[in-house]
């Protein structure tokens, strides 16, 4: 993987080079190295499976530049790359592409200027991970898979579920998943920016899924971490001690019922259903349902939601962005009041600049500055990375959500006493567009019904499906636990530290019945 | 001008892979199998926000992804992908060798690794295997694009103004338009698939895509309505469309302007109330184009119903295990019949697949009797069954896995306007919005662009926010009538993998009648 050093010395003399060009009034040049180690988690019990199912890498380096041009009908801009060839030469390519593709954008501002803020993080990347190869990745797999089998045959009630030793496998264990680890390299730099900036980063995470498929039983563990240090599967036994935990489980009546959401599910519903109406590009086109309401109220008072690219020790964390500006924290919503959105440096210009910017942020764009700062203009794509070829997108980085008060499990349970709590969910979509915040998805493991303040049975996955409203939602929130946990879901780019949330009046759905009479155990 | 390179690079390349995969990689210990996929793409598009350009750009993309079977006794696989840029070819042998090995270390401490388990687990463990391949017959051919307007010699700026002249037609519609955007893209790709069992195997293809997304806002809400078009053909598909068989598809600025006619509409439009029970709908093509994907291509990929997917995407209620499936037995209407077909012109067309296998038609669902699922050589192995083609990945540095190709349902031979007036008291659902499916894809909510009352055979009132929800097997016994109105569609963007691939292929059917609940608004 090419060094810090190759990208800074690369951008620097593209800079240079750029700057003798006449036409060019403006040039930012980013250039990266990445890789993207995963390996493919697939064990089954009575199919023939191969264990680790894909130990693979993705790699990639290059340069990308993003240019102002003077021309005789206005100032076009214009982005072009080049894939594995920093050299001069490689400038030049990529320069003639930007060039060739330049447009007139009367809503162009400039590329992104200093904002006066310092980048916070330094030396936080995990230098084993960062000079890890192939062995580490099937290593990392293998000990996952081997967590997970030691669950299952230490287990003491899938012994007594299948009668014998032998016979445990026929009870249709399945273990699936994936270790992945991002390893990233960064230089940037710009006409606007006093020097080149550099930034590298390294993110391990895994998620694994277990089944007892005869009993219908489904667990899900996760785990993220900027190191390599103490990984040792955790995940893939997590995920089999929960399934083995969800045998016996239950069919739900449809109906409205108070529910804990498990940190999984809170990671989908904000993820999914929350987020992108959360970017500041959909307030620009009036598709959020948070329109005009900067400043209002749109939640419960103990919602405190927000962005974070800049907290030390979190798996997700980075110094600066892709488009060269420290990363931060940027506040949502606080005490239920809508505080901010995420966005990149071309949408806050624009908004900023937007005519009708005031209609729809709900107040003067320049008095929420500080809540729709540039703080999340990454170049993300390829399951994660920091990729040349990518013209910077709006994408969160660590998500946190927490509540005024810090309540435990217990009494998130006892708020709910009779109820639910809902570990996962699953294919959870704006099914009526982001605006109209209607939201559906189904509970797929994982879960349990919730009676005098205790967990009960477990429910049975696949048999409910939510249908509810994300505003609704949001507003009917009873307590929110602590502390959240850094949460992965599956093609996920980002961390969402998700804690337990109780919630009132969640419209479930008795669904699959006919599924009890397909198969026979 | 830096020199340009093009698709034709890959000429030169070609018989240096080959010799690669068949020669140098058979010599290392203990291989049983090598592939290596390549791929160029020559590509131009824009982008444009309410009438002005955002973006254009035109260039390439060139990357490789290799895969290598080795082991012994517990042979696992290995992989590696790489993206690429002209200054490799130079040194591409080099290159490539250096992914051949490091997919070969992956597979031999994988396999290593896999023995010790086997001997650490017992009988937990016996199914561990040595990973092996279906046999197909191997192939060496090469393909050529098919289209009008070469994708290379359209100038970037008519990409400007399709894009843009796209999104003005969108916003001419109607006052309550605030907002629209378009995309419009046109492309040539060249793939190449070499193995060390002789394959050879030089496959292009033209694509040209369009998108467009409304944002429609009046006193009762917002609409946000988007669509894509596309076809495996030059820029002539957006300039003219595509009206060929089964596929009808308006020129671009049709395409926008029937988005933005749509969404004044809708946003005048109520919003569905649901309903408690069930009722007689009569779902259109487009709608049935996202229910053939969602619950017929899906459930019918051989990967889910084999378990691999299990954390992802999901499993398949037509496969529990080897001896308990729902091959041979009815899971529909006797009325309905779905199947996949690369062999037919549609955005899912490819003559072979990334296994190397010639691609054929499968049936999933014929006459309402489940059939086959689609499959990749190593899946195939397991089934002990054909390998159908079924294995695909988007870009050569990624891993192939079993998608959908031009995945439908059959038509009928009733005609749809009949099956309307057939109705007293019912609902016609058109055009496919949102899906949220159950993880075995047992159970469905999809949304719908449109709804409209039937009454007395007659359509009525339109309502927006509108879409149906059932359990699957109940809603295809439920099928009583399949029209002779077959159309395909576009799909460009189905997720899959870790990382995730998006995918392009077709979808589609003719018009249906079955019962199933009306989902609304505000649930």
């Amino acid at each position: 993987m090419l060094s810090i050093a190759q990208l800074k010395r690369s951008v620097s003399d593209a800079l240079k080079y750029l700057k003798t060009q006449k036409d060019v009034t403006e040039a930012e040049v980013f250039a990266s190295a990445n890789e993207n180690l995963t390996v493919r988690l697939n064990y089954t019990s009575r199919i023939p499976s191969n264990g680790v199912e894909e130990p693979k890498s993705v790699e990639s380096y290059g340069l990308g530049i993003r240019v102002a041009l003077k021309g005789g009908d206005g100032v076009k801009t214009g982005f072009g790359s080049e894939p594995t060839n920093l050299s001069l030469e490689g400038v030049k390519k990529a320069l003639e592409k930007a060039r060739r593709g330049a447009v007139l954008d009367p809503e162009y501002v400039s590329l992104p200027k200093p904002t006066g803020e310092q980048p916070t993080l330094t030396k936080y990347h995990d230098p084993v991970l960062m000079s890890s190869k192939g062995g580490k990745l099937v290593q990392a797999g293998w000990a996952s898979v081997n967590r997970a089998l030691e669950v299952f045959q230490s287990s003491e009630e899938l012994l007594g579920a299948a009668k014998s030793p032998d016979k445990v496998k026929e009870l249709g264990l399945i273990l699936g998943g994936d270790v992945v680890m991002l390893k990233e390299r960064m230089a940037v730099g710009s006409f606007h920016f006093p020097s080149v900036q550099t930034d590298e980063s390294t993110l391990i995470m895994s998620f694994a899924t277990a089944m007892v498929e005869d009993h219908d039983a489904k667990g899900t563990g996760w785990g993220t971490s900027p190191s390599l240090s103490g990984f040792a599967g955790d995940s893939a036994a997590e995920a089999a001690r929960s399934a083995i935990r969800a045998i016996g489980g239950q069919r739900v009546a449809s109906g409205a019922y108070r529910v804990v959401l498990g940190p999984q599910a809170v990671a989908e519903l904000l993820e999914w259903i929350l987020m992108p109406g959360l970017n500041l590009n959909m307030f620009y086109a009036g598709a959020s349902p948070f329109l005009g309401k900067m400043g209002k109220k749109v939640a419960s008072e103990e919602v405190y939601l927000y962005d974070d690219g800049s907290a030390a020790g979190l798996a997700a964390s980075k110094a600066i962005t892709d488009e060269g500006v420290p990363t931060g924290r940027t506040e949502m919503i606080k005490d239920g009041v809508l505080k901010g959105a995420l966005s990149n440096y071309y949408e806050t210009q624009r908004i900023l600049h937007d005519p009708k910017g005031k209609e729809k942020l709900g107040v003067e764009p320049s008095r929420v500055a500080q809540g729709i700062a540039p703080r999340n203009g990454f170049r993300t794509g390829r399951g994660g990375g920091r990729n040349f070829d990518s013209p910077p997108s709006i994408t969160p980085t660590n998500l946190v959500l927490e509540g005024r008060r810090k309540r435990s499990t217990e009494e998130l349970m006892r708020m709910v006493d009779d109820g639910l709590y809902i570990g996962r969910l699953w294919y959870t979509y704006p099914v009526n567009g982001i605006t109209a915040a209607d939201f559906s998805g189904t509970v797929v493991g994982d879960s349990y019904l919730i009676k005098g303040g205790r967990l009960a049975a477990p429910i049975k996955p696949n048999t409910l499906r939510l249908n509810d409203n994300i505003l609704r939602v949001i507003n009917s929130v009873l307590g929110i636990g602590h502390p959240p946990r850094g949460t992965v879901r599956w093609a996920s780019d980002q961390v969402t530290w998700a804690p337990e949330v109780a919630v009132e009046g969640l419209r479930v759905e008795e669904i699959g019945e006919y599924m009890e009479g397909v198969y026979q155990r | 001008m830096p020199s340009k390179v093009s698709v034709d690079v890959l000429d030169k390349i070609r018989p240096k892979l080959r010799a690669l995969v068949t020669e140098s990689a058979k010599r290392l210990t203990g291989l049983q199998h090598c592939d290596v996929r390549m791929e160029f793409k020559e590509e131009k598009g824009a982008m444009s926000e309410n009438g002005q350009p955002k973006a254009s750009a035109e260039d390439v993309a060139f990357d490789f992804g290799v895969r290598v079977i080795a082991g012994g006794k517990t042979a696992s696989p290995g992989y590696y992908g790489k993206i690429l840029g002209p200054s490799d070819v130079k040194n591409i042998e080099t290159v490539v060798w250096e992914g051949i090995e490091e997919a070969h270390r992956r597979a031999r401490s994988s396999a290593r690794q896999k023995a010790m388990a086997r001997k650490q687990f017992g009988a937990l463990a016996e199914s561990f295997y040595a990973m092996g391949l279906a046999p197909v017959h191997i192939s060496q051919d090469t393909i050529k694009p098919i289209f009008r307007d070469d994708p290379r010699s359209v100038p970037l700026d008519a990409t400007v103004k399709m894009a843009v002249e796209g999104c003005q037609a969108a916003k001419g519609e109607g006052s309550s338009v605030v907002y629209a955007a378009t995309s419009a893209v046109t492309s040539l790709i060249r793939e190449l698939y070499v193995s060390s069992e002789g394959a050879d195997i030089d496959y292009s293809y033209a694509q040209t895509e369009g998108f467009c997304i409304v944002i429609g806002s009046g006193k009762d809400g917002t609409v946000e309505i988007y669509d894509f078009t596309g076809h495996q053909r030059g820029w002539e598909v957006l300039t003219e469309g595509h009206n060929k068989g089964v596929i009808s598809l308006k020129s671009f600025e049709e395409f926008c302007k029937e988005l933005g006619k749509n969404a004044e509409e809708l946003v005048k439009a109520p919003r569905l109330k649901p309903t408690e029970k069930e009722v007689v709908v009569v779902t259109d093509p487009h709608f049935n184009t996202l229910v053939a994907h969602e619950v017929v291509g899906h459930p019918s990929e051989l990967d889910r119903a084999l378990k691999f997917e299990t954390a992802y995407a999901g499993r398949s209620w037509f496969f529990r295990d080897l001896k308990d499936n729902m091959i041979g037995k009815q899971v529909a209407s006797p009325l309905v019949s779905a199947y996949s077909d690369p062999t037919v012109e549609g955005y899912g067309h490819y003559p072979y697949d990334h296994d190397g296998t010639p691609s054929r038609r499968a049936y999933h669902i014929r006459n309402g009797v489940f059939e086959e699922f689609l499959n990749s050589r190593q899946t195939a192995a397991v089934l002990g069954v054909e390998p159908n083609g079924s294995f695909r990945a988007t870009e050569s540095y990624l891993i192939p896995l079993i998608r959908m190709s031009n995945t439908v349902f059959a038509p009928g031979n009733r005609d749809p306007q009949e099956i309307i007036r057939e109705v007293d008291k019912g609902y016609y659902v058109s055009g496919h919005r949102t899906p949220s499916i159950a993880e075995s894809r047992e159970n469905f909510r999809i949304t719908a662009v449109k709804v409209y009352e039937i009454r007395n055979g007659e359509l009525g009132q339109v309502y927006r926010d509108g879409g149906i929800t059932s359990d699957t097997r109940d809603y295809f016994m439920s099928i009583d009538a399949v029209g002779n109105d077959f159309r395909m569609y576009p799909i460009p963007n189905c997720g899959k993998g870790q990382p995730m691939q998006a995918k392009r292929m077709s979808n589609g059917g003719p018009t249906m009648r079955g019962i199933a609940r009306l989902t609304g608004g505000g649930n």
